[in-house]
């Protein structure tokens, strides 16, 4: 019997040899394989790596306050507050009922909700709750559980509720401004974000120090001072709110702003909205500020920059008179006054201006295409389309630190246009353009100043996080917009038509003696989409100043389709002009005459 | 440690077995320190590992960060009592009681079929006792090592290894019964793959002719076909495996991040403590990809010592296979061999893209205390089968049979010849 074992087995060792050899060679083969791996394919396979594990981090930036002048010294009415994430990784939650407990105590809100979201499965990062103060968040932190945990996050607060707020804007969910100020000065705003670029793990936590790792800390952001007075603008919005209901408006613009540098001292829309609860605003046109983005067919108050053109060339002096056959036959079309008072008479330039003569503005036209003529010609629309575009810049955005500002429409000179005779007949009282409160405040500005035209401006500071000021010097974009004389023969003829709508029974445009205040009205046909004007729809808008020895303020008023008892500009957007003059006058923000 | 003491020999001596060969009269010497040492080495190496990534798997697990080595070192020291077990324990006794082995086995084995799956124990492969867990395979490759071993010798020894009435059937039906309930009921291939591997190496080496060899492992290649394409999730795993960076995003994904785990290694590696794919982007970093995080941390040279670790292991229960004083032992080290051995390789072979995912441990090295405790266990038996090993190699043992009756037993018991030479006391 022993002797069979190893007949049995003589090919036992053989085969053990055979499949040791089989391993190791196997093993040699892994071997090579590696080497191809690890040394050959390293590159391709690093490059792999790192596109998975290295992430980069933005680091945010501190976003810039923004303050405007209140009394003497500058307040802020935008902030920035810390407030709080509560987010937990369910794994590490082991007691989620007792958790949740705990985090209601704290924070409010139903118990077996969060229960339920810390148990999640499949998850290491469930939000709890957004927005937890400071102190909620303390004790979030004091609770020492591993699977809880906060992240901080700036938020605009405003001190002032929803004031100013379509000249501001918001900031969104993501740090960037939306509309207003954050939109348009968001770059300076926002700072540059720092950038952490890190090996993470899988959900993206930076690891420990690995020399791939990089980071660039912030630049915060600078605060803005604005140009507006908050007195001034507090009070614009209370008038504004109080007309809207008064007009039946469906939609109220108002400015006050600085003829000789441009300042935007108050600016206001109303209905309006709370910044700190934009994402419950449903109705988005709210976010718009209507006074630089919704521009109008502006009505007669254009007239003061079409008797301003036709004095600057010389076409009419301020006291020439003419017939007015109180109707103009135009390529085919009559153009008749809407104030149809008197009939075909004798007229004067105060009285185009006061009784609001369509025929008049036509005239003035007339005069610029052949003075002493009766007939428009190429060569008066050429130079009111100059006027226009060139020296009021009408048609163009300002520049103003406004997101969204729209542009407007100055139709274009086209003499092969065979009604282009009507067209601009109708441009020269103000229809048939489209113009923001903004342009046409800022074209009267520059003829009350004397012939500077300056790029309308809510940025009156701007201080860098080291604290150093950076004046916003006043910009101007035309020079010799009209000779400084024609603004002086404007004045008056403005301050005229304030005291023909006393005399006409306005007592409210009724100012104390020591302050000039001038002004138009404009009742302007609203253009309907399927073409032509609706006859029984207006739009209303005044423009004028307020001022001592000289224009302190310029003033426009647009009100969209109000519904009161007469013209929408005497009756919708004149009353607003007088409230905001006499709360100028009272609350001393106008130095009287000397 | 091991110096024999006089009570394991006399109990050697009284047992009464019907294989007078066995062992009875064989001249202990030292054992094999070397493949003690291998294994500590590679224990040690897990230890390192899973210390090391400790962090980053109590991160995505929600463990404290000792968690993970406590139950390890835990493991490894129940590691070092089983292989005291098995390398104490004569081998006689386990050949003796491999009845009681396998009940043992099949029992835990029902059990964990039994037992309700949950998330973390998705498949019916654990037994779940007070809080911990025991992975019944292992212990089913273990007692089927001992029976296997055991079925073989005894077939060896009356002439009927040949057979296939008596040895091939019995064999086909072990397998189908096997497959049956480790790859389909478990749905563990991997396991049922290491198992059918074992087996068929045991009866390469016992000497089956290799025409019935064939015929056998036509049928399980068939089966294995089969148990493939029956199953859609096994489909899905070979069609991974064939187009790996096309699946990326998908069921390739850990086959991908394991190759960039690896190939970002590079040369030297990134160093114990600065390896990143631990952190949740290789799954099963503490398990079945623990090679890939090695190679990831100690790079081409790192990979390549512990492949030679390895292959140094093997070679030397080769050796003691060769040298094993009966069949019975050297079926028995064949089978650790073999166990290992592939073990080994499927787990590396998957971690560098020559083969699919299979969801087996990396020997000695993953996470897991089945797997450690069984491993050190089959290891233990080895050890003891080497201090009885003759140091004649294979070669001269056929040189010397053809001449005389070298291997010829005394009457009582003592093999004459090789055990005697001169050359082989240099050993002891």
């Amino acid at each position: 019997m022993p002797v069979t074992l190893s007949s049995k087995l003589t090919s036992g060792p053989g085969r053990i040899r055979i499949w040791s050899v089989l391993l190791v060679a196997v093993l040699a083969l892994f071997g090579l394989r590696l080497f191809y791996l690890q040394i050959i394919r390293y590159g391709h396979y690093k490059q792999a790596a790192l596109s998975d594990q290295l992430k980069q981090y933005q680091i945010p930036a501190t976003r810039g306050i923004i303050e405007a002048e209140d009394g003497s010294s500058d307040v802020p009415i935008v902030l920035n507050q810390e407030l709080y994430t509560l987010f937990a990784d369910p794994l590490f939650i082991k007691k989620p009922n007792q958790v949740a407990d705990q985090i209601s105590q704290i924070i409010g809100g139903n118990p077996s909700t969060y229960a339920s979201e810390l148990s999640a499965k499949n998850t290491q990062y469930v939000v709890i709750a957004n927005k937890l103060t400071q102190s909620q968040n303390q004790k979030i932190t004091n609770l020492q559980d591993p699977g809880l945990d906060t992240q901080g996050q700036d938020y605009r607060v405003y001190p002032d509720g929803s004031l100013a707020s379509q000249v501001l804007g918001f900031v969104n969910n993501n740090g960037v401004g939306e509309y207003g100020i954050e939109q348009a000065l968001n770059p300076i705003l926002a700072g540059k974000p720092g950038l952490l670029k890190a090996i993470t793990d899988v959900n993206g936590v930076p690891l420990a120090a690995s020399k791939d790792n990089t980071q660039i800390p912030p630049t915060p952001g600078k605060n803005i001072v604005l140009t507006l007075n908050l007195g001034m603008q507090q009070q614009l919005e209370t008038i504004l709110a109080n007309e809207y209901k008064a007009t039946k408006s469906q939609g109220l613009s108002a400015i006050v702003i600085n003829p000789y540098n441009g300042h935007v001292k108050a600016m206001a829309n109303y209905p309006t909205y709370n910044p700190a609860d934009y994402t419950q605003v449903s109705n988005q046109s709210l976010f718009q500020n209507a006074a630089v983005d919704y521009p109008i067919e502006p009505g007669s108050i254009m007239k003061t920059l079409t008797t301003s053109a036709a004095l600057n060339v010389g076409a009419i002096t301020p006291n020439e008179s003419f017939f007015d056959p109180a109707q103009w036959v135009i390529d085919g079309f009559t153009i008749h006054d809407i104030k149809q008072d008197g009939g075909a008479r004798e007229q004067n330039i105060q009285s185009i201006l006061a009784l609001s003569l369509n025929t008049g503005a036509t005239w003035m036209l007339m005069q610029m295409s052949q003075p002493g003529g009766t007939q428009i010609t190429s060569k008066g629309i050429v130079t009111w389309h100059n006027y226009m575009v060139s020296h009021f810049l009408l048609g163009q955005p300002t520049g103003i630190e406004q997101g969204y500002e729209a542009t407007g429409y100055v139709p274009p000179a086209n003499l092969g246009d065979p009604s282009i005779n009507l067209r601009y007949a109708n441009t020269a009282f103000g229809q048939g353009v489209s113009i923001t409160a903004i342009q046409l405040v800022a074209a009267l500005s520059s003829v009350l100043n004397g012939g500077t035209y300056y790029q309308p401006t809510l940025v009156d500071k701007i201080i860098s996080p080291n604290g150093q000021v950076s004046i916003n010097k006043p910009k101007v974009l035309e020079r010799n917009v009209v000779k400084p004389q024609v603004g002086q023969e404007l004045i008056p003829l403005m301050e005229g038509v304030v005291k023909a709508y006393l005399n006409g029974g306005f007592s409210f445009m009724n100012f104390p003696s020591n302050y000039i205040v001038g002004g138009k009205t404009g009742t302007a046909q609203v253009a309907s989409p399927s073409g032509g004007y609706y006859s029984n729809i207006f739009n209303g808008s005044y423009i004028g100043f307020v001022g001592g020895n000289k224009p302190q303020y310029a003033i426009i008023v647009y009100n969209i389709k109000p519904s009161v008892p007469g013209y929408a500009g005497s009756y919708g957007a004149q009353p607003v002009f007088a409230d905001i003059v006499h709360m100028l006058i009272n609350e001393g923000y106008i130095d009287p005459k000397s | 440690m091991f110096n024999g003491s006089r009570t394991s020999i006399r109990s050697r001596s009284r047992l009464n077995f019907s294989q007078p060969e066995l062992n009875n009269g064989q001249r202990r010497h030292k054992p094999d320190h070397w493949i003690l040492i291998y294994t500590l080495v590679l224990l040690v190496v897990g230890l390192v590992l899973i210390y090391s990534i400790s962090p980053a798997l109590a991160d995505t697990t929600g463990t404290s960060a000792n968690y993970f080595i406590f139950k390890q070192l835990l493991a490894v020291g129940l590691a070092l009592v089983a292989f005291l077990i098995t390398a104490k324990i004569p081998l006689s006794k386990w050949r003796k009681n491999y009845k009681w082995l396998m009940a043992a086995a099949i029992l835990a084995t029902l059990v964990a079929i039994a037992l309700p799956v949950n998330p973390n124990y998705p498949a019916h492969r654990w037994v779940r006792f007070a809080g911990l867990s025991f992975e019944s395979v292992e212990m089913l490759i273990f007692a089927i090592l001992i029976w296997f071993a055991h079925f073989l010798a005894l077939r060896i020894k009356n002439g009927s290894i040949k057979s296939f009435a008596k040895t091939v059937k019995p064999i086909l039906a072990a397998l189908l019964i096997i497959g049956g309930v480790v790859a389909i009921i478990q749905s563990d291939l991997g396991s049922t793959g290491v198992i059918i591997a074992m087996m068929g190496v045991m009866v390469f080496v016992a000497g089956m002719p290799m025409k019935r060899i064939a015929i056998v492992a036509s049928l399980v290649v068939g089966l294995g076909v089969v148990a493939i394409l029956a199953f859609p999730y096994r489909m899905a795993r070979l069609e991974t495996f064939l187009h790996p960076s096309a699946n990326c995003q998908s069921t390739g994904y850990q086959a991908c991040q394991a190759l960039i785990a690896v190939g970002s290694g590079g040369a030297t590696g990134l160093g114990l403590g600065s390896d990143v794919q631990a952190y949740g982007y290789l799954p099963e970093a503490d398990n079945d990809s623990i090679f890939a995080i090695y190679a990831e941390k100690f790079g081409f040279i790192g990979s390549v010592i512990l492949l030679a670790v390895f292959a140094s292991l093997f070679w030397r229960i080769a050796k003691v296979a060769e040298g094993a004083p009966d069949d019975f032992s050297r079926l028995i080290v064949i089978g650790v061999l073999t166990w290992i051995s592939t073990e080994t390789l499927i787990n590396i072979g998957a971690m560098i893209g020559l083969l699919p995912l299979k969801g087996i441990t990396l020997p000695f090295i993953s996470y897991g205390g089945t797997s450690v405790v069984f491993f050190a266990a089959a290891v233990g038996l080895v050890y003891q089968i080497s201090r009885y090993t003759s140091h004649v190699s294979s070669r001269s043992i056929e040189h010397l049979s053809r001449r005389a009756g070298i291997n010829d037993y005394s009457s009582h018991g003592r093999r004459i010849g090789g055990a005697y030479n001169s050359d082989l006391s240099g050993r002891s």
